[in-house]
């Protein structure tokens, strides 16, 4: 195979898991943002509306996992520092040797 | 001391340079969005942006030595230096990485006061494409790699470069366009402050990806030198001292700012809101870390500058300034091979004078290359009180302002 048909294989695969990570944590994250307003009600939302406690815990529970996700972002940098890498083979992410 | 050593002096301090010159030169890729929209003052910006970088360095245990297999061919896979090269004590590899060493900072100094994020991997790779073909000829670059997997300069870095901002692009501007869209109906004064912290949060990812990332290829050159001058010659481990200096170099660089390049990717490009930029820093992190993880070599500044393009064209009504973007891909297109003319130079005049002189005159037209463009940054200085001025008034008010002329 020739490094074209090597980088655009490569490519999509980093656009996939950006697509993932990249837009959709942050996605999650204006989620956890809307839902934090949501519960505050009042001047935090355009529509003056009542508090509601659900969109509290709802905004919470949303940044819980976008701050798990980080997480494996950092551990991936640690563990690449130290010859190691991240396996998603198990689903749930392991560290393994490269 | 010998005059082998005094050379090796020479190419390590030069190497602490170019670490240096990364470190200002991607400031800006980290942390440009979290100052342009205020969320970091621009002091606290590049002192946690230099700090993460210094921890980064510091994190990266596995050593980079192969690092110029993948474009030139002046080491064995093992990660020791060619015999041929190491005949005369190690002058001749030496030399090379000297004169490769000299183009990288040249571009990078050039592009800094030109005010354009240029990639200091390819800047690096450059000079020493450019040091390679003058010392030994069109052969001795690995232009294709052989064909079993992504490599050579073709597979490792201009696909990578076609590729990385086009992908760094289209995840921010969905993320852009989802944060906007989600985010309907609630008051801007909410979701502004939330978004900051996100911002800052993802800006720091980037920071630490790139210590780990960077510093390391300074770190291997460093110890080929050494091997190459017979002064270390374990392959897996690099003297500690090393790893030091290279991450104390990049992350005082990063310290410093590049405020000029800071000021095009903040503020000339896209005028950033805080999702923008909470949307362009993720993207970036999330790219760069899955294409490490891919294996898939990219440059930190590409992808920071496709992810901001991309935050301008996701949301709805922004406005994007091409023309400043079409400067940076220029500067992009140019970057190799200029940075690789410049090596080249400094390998014929090194070489003709030879030895020890030569080393010191290429050191010298450095100094004076540094020195010249320093004095010219001055009139018309850019730093953290100004880096966030109205792009187009600046224009206006000073039209001989290089970061402002492609407006």
């Amino acid at each position: 195979m020739s490094n074209l048909g090597f980088a655009l294989e490569g490519a999509w695969k980093v656009l996939l898991a950006g697509l993932l990570l990249g837009a959709g944590l942050p996605a999650l994250f204006a989620l956890g943002i809307r839902s934090l307003a949501w519960g505050a009600g009042g001047d935090a939302e355009v529509s003056h509306a009542r508090p509601n406690p659900l969109g509290t815990v709802l905004g919470y529970a949303l940044f819980a996992i976008v701050i798990l996700g980080v997480l494996l972002g950092i551990t991936f940098i640690v563990a690449s520092g130290f010859g190691k890498t991240i396996s998603f083979d198990h689903i749930y992410p392991t560290i393994v040797d490269k | 001391m010998t005059e082998t050593t005094v050379i090796l002096v020479l190419v390590v301090v030069t190497a602490l340079g170019f670490d240096f010159t990364n470190g200002f030169h991607d400031t800006a890729n980290a942390m440009a969005t979290s100052i342009a929209t205020k969320a970091l003052r621009p002091k606290t910006a590049v002192a946690l942006s230099g700090v993460l970088n210094l921890i980064g360095a510091f994190l990266s245990v596995e050593v980079a030595l192969t690092v110029s297999n993948a474009v030139v061919k002046i080491q064995n896979s093992d990660g020791t230096p060619k015999e041929a090269l190491t005949a005369d004590g190690g002058e001749a590899l030496l030399l090379i990485i000297l004169a490769g060493l000299i183009g990288g900072i040249v571009w990078n100094l050039l592009t800094w006061l030109l005010g354009l994020p240029s990639s200091s991997s390819h800047a690096l790779f450059g000079g020493l494409i450019g040091a390679t073909v003058a010392g030994l000829g069109w052969a001795g670059v690995n232009w294709n790699g052989d064909g079993s997997k992504l490599d050579g300069v073709v597979g490792k870095v201009i696909l990578p470069a076609v590729l990385s901002p086009v992908i760094a692009g289209v995840v921010a501007a969905v993320g852009t366009w989802l944060i906007y869209r989600i985010t309907v109906g609630v008051a801007k004064r909410f979701t502004e402050n939330g978004f900051r912290w996100g911002q800052i949060g993802s800006a720091s990812l980037v920071s630490l990806a790139h210590g780990t990332n960077d510093a390391q290829k300074t770190m291997g050159v460093i110890t080929l030198a050494l091997i190459a001058a017979g002064d270390w010659t374990d392959t897996k481990n690099i003297p500690f001292w090393v790893k030091a200096s290279c991450a104390l170099a990049i992350a005082l660089g990063t310290y410093l700012g590049g405020w000029r390049i800071i000021r095009t990717l903040g503020k000339g490009l896209v005028e950033i809101a805080p999702p923008q930029g909470l949307a362009a820093e993720s993207s970036s992190a999330a790219v760069i870390l899955a294409s490490s993880h891919l294996g898939f070599a990219l440059s930190t500044t590409h992808v920071a500058t496709g992810s901001i393009l991309g935050s301008g064209v996701g949301k709805p009504g922004a406005q994007v300034r091409w023309r400043v973007a079409g400067r940076m891909v220029t500067a992009w297109l140019i970057t190799l091979p200029a940075a690789g003319v410049v090596g080249a130079l400094m390998w014929y005049l090194g070489d003709l004078i030879g030895g020890l002189a030569g080393a010191i005159a290429i050191f010298v037209v450095l100094l004076a290359c540094a020195a010249g463009m320093y004095l010219r940054s001055r009139r018309t200085p850019v730093d953290h009180n100004n880096v966030n001025e109205e792009w187009d008034a600046t224009t206006a008010d000073t039209p001989r302002e290089p970061a402002g002329t492609g407006v």
